[in-house]
């Protein structure tokens, strides 16, 4: 039998507009210093392998993962990089051990998108270089289509995505790490620039720098390293369709199929009523409805008036990015599944200060690596360690 | 359960999906499957700037057979190949997945003007992009500490070069087999950074690989001939390769000692039957076989001599053809070093067979700044005993190797040759470390940090010390001279271009400190620089320094100082 695995430590630096004078290198060491001070753990002797999160274009470096062991103390060391969000790393480092190849587990991954002059040129290199470079201009563009294709099937408005916004960026009022808390409405959002309509300018999360690690142990070391453990209950991860020409637009069914690998592994049936916090993905703020659908936690035709009556905030029935998510802890590309990792686990441990929810047992966290990908994954966290 | 692969070619007519989809194709087949019967596909792919695609693993996904599947893109370098066969393994030792498909694809002959484009920001932003260093450098500067620790000879290392293009010479994929090479024609062949000739060098490819692997309760279902992965290892060195001696692969041999303990391998030499190492250039084997503890430090150049690592030999090793002969489309060469394994182990390897019924069989990758080592042990044994014969097995590879090849005049006249460029610029921060560094180099002055918990003194210097990870301890100037740990002479541009003069590139270990740096020597005739000799920063004159490595205009030797 496959053992459990729990997150033991977590660490984070960054998360800022800029971080100017630190180099990635030290970003990432401030980051893991707190992991390792958090989880109890000695690096050089406890950690059996490292897995890091990145992509080559956004660092500037071919084959970035030559630049990661040092300021992770992974010299000498398995180590191994994930093309894509973190949450793959901690799918990964769940596999890691769970295959009996390791007993603990550093996952990691950072932004410094400030570095990062032409960033819009580099995402448009996502795009198929034969098919639709030369047809779309911008990867916001793709954005624009897959949302108003998801208000067209849900009969969502925009001021419901507007509302979605403003409460995240409300939220972060009591985020000391987020890089953009504001004191927003959604009329303030409704009125700013559309960029690739329905796409307004203050739907999309503003870039920030920043470093998550997160220290994964299997249930025999976990008693030892902490006395407050929050365990990993499931785990999914799924592809769509990345083609344009082929994609089921206005739905994240990569997401759906992710979340319904997760739920039946952590034994979960009825996500609505069992989850009790969600930290999905939010780059655009249409996201965060159309990921709340696919995580089964709302019926489309009840988005609508969750968004209305504040049943989305943190104190109502089903808090969703108590964090303020990306649109105000900023886009930390690669960091981002970590980032909402990193709120369950203030949650759950209950070290969430003035913006914890109380009596969080369960909570789901969910990715996405941004357009045009068509790739996701989610895990579901919980203060008991759950079905063998 | 199954393995196949594409032809490996210089151009391939296929984008990259259409490889990854024909290998995959090929490998499905191969046990007689179909798509339906994979639960996740695991990738890998080198470089985004060889397609020019940013998440470029996205791109790929479902020319890999993952639409609607569990899918991870995994990355080490030049040692992804081999270590997407270990992803395979962990998922499906994790009970994540019952059938896994794993796929390797590269396309590298997007990149305009030349692949090595792509190399070009492999090297650290900050110290060593501004000299301009081109790939050949830093396996020149590894060939040559390799042959000058043990005085080597260059004919037994060119020996490597001849076995592999013989051998690839049966391989049906390979783009450079040649069964009437010899060793004075590798000798004979053009200098492109001394000691590293042409035929040295492995070349430029576009190419897919795919394997199935399965869990022992599916493998049963699958097949009565199933191979086992019976051990896996991988480990990654600092990137700090300039503060290591480059004479032996310690990354490799952690990581065959990972394998080998997973895989009850005792005693290397007498166990593994075959071996697959990594070579993209022909010292890479024997540095690899030795990492590898197949042969002791220095002594696998004269088994390649001897002719023990033939394929009738006592330790067969690339009987494939290897990347020097099958050629190396980066993710999927090592792969297809995996794949070699299947089919030998299975008696499937046709002209290639090696002779004697092997039983075990290790492939080994390596990449990055000659940092990472990737091992996976594949053995006949390792699972229950099966009972079931419900399929026959087709022999592999199969008989048409998927792949259309394509001359550089054909695809310039081809509908759908499109070009593009990517704008990518950026500006980064030098950090504390290396900003203070910079600030003493513009003074004239080179600086390192002390690390008092493994006294060293780190030069480049950091916060942050890689062995004992805690904070460095205190700034300390170094001398501004040193010996020269291993040099080349290097004749080519990175685009292959010959160069006027030639540049010296130098690993510098610089007095006073624990480690050096890469730069360049000047003032000195190229056939008088030896390994050790002393040597001295040459600064430019203050008005013109502007906080950069450049601010070292070159190395030169010290005078009255060691030859």
């Amino acid at each position: 039998m496959e053992p459990r695995v729990a997150i033991v430590g977590v660490g984070h630096a960054g998360f800022a507009p800029i971080t100017a004078g630190l180099s990635y290198k030290e970003l990432m060491f401030q980051a893991a210093e707190r992991a390792y001070d958090d989880a109890g753990v000695d690096v050089r002797a406890d950690v059996d392998s490292f897995v890091c999160c990145s992509e080559d274009f956004l660092e500037g470096t071919s084959i970035f993962d030559e630049y990661v062991p040092d300021q992770l103390g992974a010299v000498h060391r398995p180590v191994q990089t994930v093309a894509g969000d973190g949450l793959f790393g901690i799918v990964t480092g769940t596999m890691l051990i769970r295959s009996g190849v390791a007993n603990v587990v550093v996952v990691e991954a950072h932004s410094k998108v400030s570095d990062v002059l032409t960033l819009g040129s580099i995402e448009h290199f996502a795009l198929d270089p034969v098919w639709n470079r030369p047809l779309v201009p911008s990867v916001l563009a793709v954005a624009g289509l897959d949302m108003n294709a998801f208000l067209e099937r849900t009969g969502l408005t925009e001021e419901h995505c507007a509302l979605v916004a403003a409460k995240n960026r409300c939220n972060a009022l009591d985020n000391p790490r987020a890089a953009y808390p504001a004191d927003l409405s959604g009329d303030d959002v409704d009125d700013s620039a559309p960029l690739w309509w329905p796409l307004r300018e203050l739907e999309v999360a503003g870039r920030a720098d920043g470093c998550v690690v997160v220290v994964l142990a299997a249930e025999d070391r976990v008693r030892d390293l902490t006395e407050a453990p929050v365990w990993l209950l499931g785990a999914g991860w799924s592809s769509g369709s990345p083609t344009l020409e082929s994609r089921t637009w206005g739905e994240a069914d990569f997401v759906r199929r992710a979340a319904q690998r997760a739920y039946a592994m952590a034994g979960i049936r009825d996500p609505a009523e069992e989850i009790d916090l969600a930290e999905v993905d939010d780059t655009y703020a249409y996201k965060e409805l159309q990921h709340v659908e696919a995580l089964g936690l709302a019926e489309p035709a009840d988005l609508g008036d969750l968004v209305q009556e504040g049943d989305l905030e943190p104190e109502g029935e089903l808090p969703v990015n108590v964090s303020g998510g990306a649109l105000a802890q900023g886009n930390l590309f690669e960091a981002n599944g970590l980032a909402r990792v990193l709120e369950c686990v203030e949650q759950l441990r209950g070290e969430a200060g003035e913006r914890q929810v109380e009596d969080v047992q369960v909570a789901v966290a969910q990715s996405w690596p941004g357009v045009p990908s068509t790739s996701a994954a989610v895990v579901v966290l919980g203060r008991d360690e759950g079905p063998s | 359960m199954g393995a196949g692969m594409t032809r490996f070619m210089r151009r391939a007519q296929e984008t990259g999906k259409e490889l990854a989809w024909e290998a995959s194709r090929a490998a499905l087949e191969s046990c007689e499957l179909t798509l339906d019967a994979v639960d996740a596909v695991c990738l890998t792919s080198a470089p985004d700037a060889f397609d020019g695609v940013h998440m470029k693993g996205e791109y790929l996904s479902d020319g890999a057979g993952a639409f609607g599947r569990p899918f991870i893109r995994t990355y080490v370098g030049g040692g992804s190949g081999v270590f997407t066969a270990i992803q395979g393994w962990y998922t499906v030792a994790s009970g994540m997945a019952d059938v896994v498909l794993v796929v390797a694809e590269e396309k590298m002959s997007s990149t305009q003007p030349h692949p090595q484009a792509a190399f070009l920001t492999i090297f650290d932003n900050v110290l060593e992009r501004p000299l301009g260093p081109n790939l050949l450098w830093i396996f020149a500067l590894e060939m040559n500490r390799y042959m000058s620790a043990y005085g080597l000879d260059k004919r037994d290392i060119a020996a490597v070069a001849v076995k592999n293009k013989r051998n690839a010479a049966d391989h049906p994929a390979a783009l450079l087999g040649r069964s009437d090479i010899t060793v004075e024609d590798v000798l004979a062949s053009e200098t492109l950074a001394w000691p590293v000739q042409r035929l040295d060098v492995s070349p430029v490819s576009d190419g897919a690989v795919a394997l199935v692997l399965a869990s022992e309760e599916a493998a049963e279902r699958i097949t009565d001939r199933p191979v086992w992965i019976q051990g896996v290892g991988w480990n990654l060195d600092t990137a700090y390769w300039t503060n290591r001696d480059l004479v032996f692969p310690e990354y490799v041999r952690n990581a065959a000692r990972a394998a080998y303990a997973m895989a009850g391998v005792t005693e290397p030499r007498k166990q593994i039957h075959i071996a697959e190492p990594y070579d993209p250039f022909d010292y890479k084997e024997l540095h690899h076989l030795e990492g590898l503890m197949l042969f002791d430090p220095g002594t696998a150049p004269e088994a390649a001599r001897d002719g023990v690592l033939n394929r009738d030999g006592d330790l067969p090793s690339c009987p494939s053809g290897g990347l020097l002969g099958v050629g190396n489309p980066i993710a999927a060469a090592g792969l297809m070093k995996v794949a070699e394994l299947f089919w030998q182990l299975r008696g499937e390897a046709g002209a290639r067979q090696v002779p004697g019924s092997p039983e075990r069989g290790v492939a080994q990758a390596w990449g990055d700044l000659m940092q990472v080592g990737t091992v996976v042990v594949l053995g006949n044994e390792g699972g229950p005993p099966t009972t079931a014969t419900r399929l026959p097995d087709s022999p592999t590879p199969p008989a048409s190797t998927p792949g259309h090849p394509l001359t550089e005049a054909e695809f310039r006249g081809a509908t759908g040759a499109v070009e593009d460029a990517v704008d990518a610029r950026y500006a980064w921060d030098a950090g504390v470390a290396i900003s203070r560094f910079l600030g003493g180099l513009r003074e004239g002055r080179i600086l390192g940090r002390e690390c008092r918990g493994c006294e060293r003194v780190l030069v480049p210097p950091r916060m942050f010390c890689e062995r004992c990870f805690r904070g460095t301890d205190a700034w300390v100037e170094v001398e501004p001279t040193g010996v020269v740990q291993t040099f080349s002479i290097c004749h080519v541009s990175w685009d292959m271009k010959p160069l006027e003069t030639p540049e010296i590139p130098a690993v510098i270990a610089i007095d006073g400190s624990s480690g050096g740096f890469l730069h360049v020597l000047g003032e000195v005739d190229p056939q008088e620089v030896r390994v050790g000799m002393a040597v001295e920063a040459v600064w430019k004159p203050v008005a013109e320094r502007t906080g950069s490595i450049l601010d070292i205009a070159y190395f030169r030797p010290v005078r009255g100082g060691a030859p």
